[in-house]
């Protein structure tokens, strides 16, 4: 109880700070709690140290197989997520693949263990209410380092609360459970995202001058990259050289 | 009185005329994609090839990097509106700094695709000489999806040059100028201070 109650006085102090007028560079970069965004990602830094790396460097000695299949259920978990987020959206082509890709590998897949749809034609995408709000024409909102949760913004901040509470079909299944179904199933989530990322990560911060600024410009390019599934920038939105 | 052209004469004039518009583009790639198609391919064959030796490959690559992009036109690009502020000496040791840190950094970042093959799927041209090749990567080992890469070259100098290059939708010379740019906010712009910390972390990749 003593170490939440620090914590919170911590966050509490974190979000004084932020009304520090900001510094110019911090609104050209439209981040303007940049002072805040970079004391949380220390925290955040210390709570990886803490609860997830050892974890997560145990986790990556497991076979492979194994994690393979740990991260295929999770997917498979979220599929009904994306697929809600492919009708919102219109893309009545991805809808299907997204539909087809949960009946195949939570039957023939066992649950979503395997992923034969794949092979049978439907890949995986990602999908989320984030993403929807964007193609809605919703702008991003100024940069934010959420505690625990990494780099993100208000628009997908919104989108993540109406993915898990709102669109999530598991919300609708009542039983007793529930709590620690959602709290173990966000700590998967968790410790899957950050296997995979994991070496990139440590590169990217060993060869970084500026790690927070790197994970905020990757974190803006590589949304970007996902809002537009896949294709190529408008040619006007890349800088001149 | 003209007499009206036969159906099959008509169908064979307009062939004529329509048919090499349709066929030229997909003949002719433009000369971004040819230079990408024949020398990329190369680069990720050099970073593979065992009957090199380390420092071998570090020499190699580091004169296909330099033959390959302009690094001084993205040095001075990463360095943002520091560039028009900073003192013309500090421009240019930072463009050396750079060079050494992208050649370290770029060998360990690429090593990742060695073995892998790339294919040119499109470009687009964002002016006359400002062009985007998208290309994939496909690992042989890998069952999913190939990896989309994008080169943007300039071809307005002597021959053309890879000025940046995107993995999964991540250009990076954006992400290096947001970083420096970042650094040098911090850091008063003191140009020497991200000189010393690229210097460093060269040290560290080599």
């Amino acid at each position: 109880m003593r170490g939440l109650r620090a914590l919170l006085w911590g966050l509490g102090g974190l979000l004084l700070a932020g009304c520090a007028a900001p510094a110019p560079e911090a609104l050209a970069a439209n981040d303007p709690y940049e002072a805040t965004n970079r004391d949380v990602l220390a925290l955040n830094q210390k709570l990886d140290d803490i609860f997830f790396r050892r974890t997560v460097r145990n986790y990556l000695a497991l076979p492979e197989d194994l994690r393979t299949g740990v991260h295929n259920v999770l997917r498979n978990l979220a599929l009904p997520t994306i697929f809600v987020n492919d009708v919102l959206q219109g893309q009545a082509k991805r809808a299907s693949s997204s539909a087809a890709r949960f009946v195949i590998n939570s039957s023939i897949g066992i649950g979503g263990i395997f992923d034969p749809a794949a092979s049978a034609g439907f890949a995986y995408h990602g999908e989320d209410f984030g993403q929807t709000l964007a193609v809605w024409g919703v702008g991003e909102g100024p940069f934010l380092m959420l505690p625990l949760l990494g780099p993100n913004n208000p628009r997908d901040t919104a989108g993540l609360a109406v993915d898990t509470f709102v669109i999530d079909p598991t919300n609708y299944i009542h039983f007793k459970q529930h709590l620690w179904w959602d709290a173990g199933r966000q700590y998967l989530n968790v410790l899957d995202l950050r296997s995979q990322t994991f070496e990139t990560l440590e590169g990217i911060e060993r060869s970084s001058v500026d790690y927070y600024a790197s994970l905020r410009n990757l974190y803006r390019q590589s949304r970007d990259a996902e809002i537009r599934n896949g294709a190529p920038a408008k040619s006007g939105e890349l800088p001149d050289f | 009185m003209i007499k009206p052209m036969p159906f099959a004469r008509r169908a064979v004039l307009l062939a004529a005329l329509v048919l090499p518009v349709i066929v030229q583009p997909a003949l002719a790639a433009d000369p971004a994609e040819t230079f990408v198609a024949a020398n990329i391919q190369k680069g990720l064959t050099l970073l593979n090839n065992k009957a090199l030796s380390r420092e071998q490959r570090q020499d190699q690559f580091e004169q296909f990097l330099l033959g390959l992009t302009d690094l001084k036109r993205i040095a001075d690009f990463t360095l943002g509106q520091y560039r028009r502020s900073a003192p013309p000496g500090d421009v240019a040791a930072f463009e050396v700094a750079f060079q050494n840190y992208a050649v370290a950094v770029y060998q360990s970042y690429f090593s990742k695709y060695a073995g892998q093959t790339l294919k040119v799927t499109n470009s687009q041209a964002r002016a006359a000489t400002d062009y985007i090749v998208t290309t994939q990567l496909v690992d042989p080992s890998v069952k999913g999806p190939p990896l989309e890469v994008d080169f943007r070259v300039r071809t307005d100098g002597p021959r053309p040059v890879v000025v940046d290059v995107s993995v999964a939708g991540v250009w990076i010379s954006l992400e290096q100028r947001d970083q420096f740019v970042a650094f040098l906010g911090q850091n008063n712009g003191n140009v020497k201070l991200l000189i010393s910390h690229l210097s460093d972390l060269a040290k560290q990749f080599k």
